[in-house]
């Protein structure tokens, strides 16, 4: 480790996440000494992909108020540690060989294992890849074509997202509880499942979001931008209940109460990213644990172009930094030196949302939810089941008023093996209630309306916040720290984390920063398609 | 029941090579995707990703090659690339015996933490530096005693290491980078060990259930319409 301290690195990147791991990838090429560190085991940080094992530790070291913070770099007095729930013993985890601030981000965290799992088919924990961050990814993303333009996209699988089902208690048309909705004009004129007259208020108000920002069209909303969409929906277009349900479905939103420009914005760009990349399906999913899968992707793009990458390892600011470097300690041996440090934001914002989390491990494949969207489209790997507000009607006390998505994953995302699912469930947080209840019902309810058993084997519940959603940059001395904000708790990935990546980077090659230059690489050497072929 | 016209089913396959530094690892990838060879070679700094097409009878695989050089002495590259990996060359010097015992090493971390049904080849390299080498390909015609003759400086017995790799069931080969012998040998040698269930579906314990489309109707080509359209709009 002796030639860690030798010398002076450009920038220590603290964190795995899928923001630290993009800016590897962003300087991949750059010819700067970087080190790479995680204080966890396994790369991902707050994205990572968890295998059962994995999952019991994390969840051990998460559970009640947060886990240790692993880059000690606020040099302010550290907060107390009594809500500080792990013990040495957890090293496995989230690595709490620094006391001091704790990474409250997640918290409340709990597993629950099927008495007889074996039995019933639970595998090996390795066979499992739970996502902590199954957010599916428009085809229209920016991340898509900045993997497309750095050439990282040959080392990802991208599986196609398929259907979108809204869930009703009380559906008497179609005989099921589960309604797809039409993502195209023929699925709409197909849908048996809606009456005539539906339809074409249906088509109106599809043709208005695809140029809802026309001169044309501005008009027609303008004045209600920041009232309720489903009110403007109705008013305006006079849709039912049930349609009204479906394109707040499409807006992915957890609070139930989206705005109209906010509702337009991502119904337009749920609609735009339909068929870009081939026919029916809207968005993407990374095989083997989504944007944890990027983000190995941009490390290894920063392994290849020579940065130095170690895990397990958590550091923290020595408070003897002095002129235009940064000393930054691994350990009580080693310290090293850099003149840019990035690392990423450990603390819940006091005004963040909090959303929970549950996911499941399921005995049934589940077909009926894959249906192929569209002739000649893949075959998807995640559908997506809405609980629209008020519809889990079991409870009425219970989450009344919030949505409740269901992220179904066939064993083809590679999360789980052959003849099994993964159900990644999310709401809001609710304060007075137990999220975790409300969540389970939904689990249970789909697990019924579905025609196809299954029995649930393994849980992992959750809640998540984010810090300040602004990038913190300060300075000590010459040298720079760079804190990225949590990642969002948005369902579908969300493209503006994609500035603090750039930001980052121009912190980083300070005058080489060529804005044009950015995540833009030819491939490497032996890495294009038209290679010989070995007889 | 192939249609000899039909284009073959094509699959991509994870390949990670392991071993103690200087065994040849990157030397046997050159060899096996270049077919060229470089003495004094640098050693690898970072880590490199190579590809290379193998042409079976009844399928093409894709090798994709992850080259873990370098970094070993913080063991913190490895499990990003053995995640997910369906086959790992762990390579050792046959003129360095303690190279055989980290090659152990990670046959027996490869055997805990990466995917089941892996495939592993063990390989011991430098062929070229023993009598085996120079006397025609490893006929085995040489008579002296291990060390003894100052032109073979082979240190690892052909036995010992046969005899661990069959206790552990890993494919076995001797080769030499440097002339070639048998590096193409290995990789056809795996491509024809990974199972075939493992392929319907590209790679992992999370095969696909659903038999009767190919791998590739799953994957999404992110170069497709929207390259051609809309080229440079990356931010």
């Amino acid at each position: 480790m002796e030639s860690l301290s030798a010398e002076t690195w450009d920038t220590a990147i603290c964190g795995t996440g899928l923001s630290q791991s993009l800016l590897a990838l962003a300087l991949s090429r750059s010819k700067k000494r970087i080190l790479h560190l995680d204080a966890n085991d396994f790369y991902g940080e707050h994205e990572a992909a968890l295998s059962l094992q994995e999952a019991d530790a994390w969840a051990q070291a998460h559970a009640g108020g947060g886990a240790t913070h692993h880059l000690d770099n606020q040099l302010a007095e550290g907060e107390n540690a009594d809500e500080d729930v792990t013990s040495d013993k957890d090293k496995l985890s989230v690595a709490p060989k620094l006391s001091g601030k704790k990474s409250t981000i997640f918290r409340n965290a709990h597993v629950w294992k099927h008495p007889n799992a074996e039995a019933q088919g639970l595998s090996f924990p390795r066979a499992y890849s739970l996502a902590l961050a199954p957010q599916i990814i428009h085809t229209k993303s920016k991340l898509l074509s900045q993997l497309v333009s750095s050439k990282a996209y040959r080392q990802v699988e991208f599986l196609a997202v398929g259907s979108f089902f809204v869930y009703s208690s009380t559906d008497a048309v179609s005989g099921t509880r589960l309604a797809r909705i039409p993502s195209s004009r023929e699925d709409v004129f197909s849908a048996q499942s809606i009456p005539a007259r539906s339809k074409r208020t249906l088509m109106k108000f599809l043709k208005f979001v695809i140029d809802y920002d026309s001169d044309e069209q501005k008009p027609i909303w303008q004045g209600s931008a920041d009232k309720p969409l489903s009110e403007f929906l109705v008013d305006h277009f006079k849709l039912d209940d049930r349609l009204r349900d479906f394109i707040i479905a499409l807006t992915l939103t957890l609070d139930g109460k989206v705005t109209v420009r906010h509702g337009l914005t991502t119904i337009h760009r749920h609609l735009t990213s339909i068929g870009l990349f081939g026919p029916g399906f809207c968005a993407v999913y990374p095989k083997w644990g989504g944007i944890s899968e990027i983000a190995q992707v941009g490390c290894r793009a920063g392994a290849v172009g020579g940065s130095t990458y170690m895990l397990d390892t958590p550091a923290s600011i020595d408070e003897a930094g002095n002129g235009g470097d940064i000393s930054i300690k691994l350990s009580d041996e080693v310290s090293i030196r850099t003149t840019t440090l990035i690392s990423s934001q450990q603390i819940r914002s006091t005004t963040s949302q909090s959303i929970s989390r549950l996911v499941a491990v399921v005995n049934s494949p589940l077909q009926p939810l894959f249906g192929v969207l569209a002739e000649g489209a893949p075959l998807p790997a995640v559908t997506v089941v809405a609980f629209p507000p008020g519809s889990l009607l079991n409870n009425t006390q219970l989450g009344s008023n919030t949505p409740v998505y269901a992220f179904v994953h066939s064993s083809e995302t590679g999360e789980c093996p052959s003849g099994q699912s993964v159900v990644y469930l999310t709401m809001q947080t609710i304060p007075l209630s137990s999220a975790s209840e409300v969540l389970d019902m939904a689990l249970t309810t789909l697990l019924q309306a579905v025609p196809a058993t299954g029995e649930i084997l393994y849980k992992l519940y959750y809640e998540q916040a984010t810090s300040s959603r602004q990038s913190l940059v300060t300075s000590q001395g010459d040298a720079t720290v760079f804190e990225f904000p949590s990642p969002s708790l948005g369902l579908a990935f969300d493209d503006e984390s994609l500035d603090a990546v750039k930001e980052a980077w121009k912190i980083v090659m300070k005058d080489e920063a060529l804005d044009n230059s950015f995540m833009k690489f030819e491939d490497r050497e032996g890495m294009d398609d038209d290679d010989d072929v070995y007889d | 029941m192939a249609d000899s016209n039909a284009p073959k089913p094509s699959s991509s396959v994870k390949l990670v090579l392991l071993g103690e530094a200087a065994v040849g690892k990157s030397s046997l990838v050159l060899r096996f995707v270049n077919n060229d060879f470089q003495e004094n070679k640098e050693p690898t700094i970072g880590a490199a990703f190579l590809t290379q097409k193998c042409n079976l009878p009844s399928r093409t695989i894709k090798f994709e090659i992850w080259d873990t050089a370098g970094q070993e002495r913080f063991a913190s590259l490895a499990p990003m690339y053995y995640r997910n990996a369906q086959a790992a060359l762990v390579v050792y010097d046959l003129t360095k015996p303690t190279s055989l015992v980290k090659a152990r090493h990670w046959v027996a971390e490869l055997q805990r933490q990466a995917s089941p049904g892996i495939v592993i080849a063990l390989v011991g390299n430098k062929l070229d530096l023993t009598n085996d080498g120079e006397s025609g390909r490893g006929d085995g015609d040489s008579e002296g005693v291990e060390g003894e003759d100052p032109g073979d400086a082979r240190k690892v017995s052909t036995e010992e290491a046969k005899s661990y790799a069959e206790e552990e069931s890993l494919l076995f080969f001797e080769t030499s980078a440097k002339t070639g012998y048998n590096v193409t040998d290995v990789f056809t040698a795996i491509a024809n060990a990974i199972p075939e269930t493992s392929l319907k579906s590209t790679r992992g314990p999370g095969a696909s259930n659903v038999a009767s489309r190919a791998g590739d109707e799953q994957r999404v080509n992110l170069n497709g319409p929207r390259e051609a359209a809309k080229e440079g709009c990356a931010c």
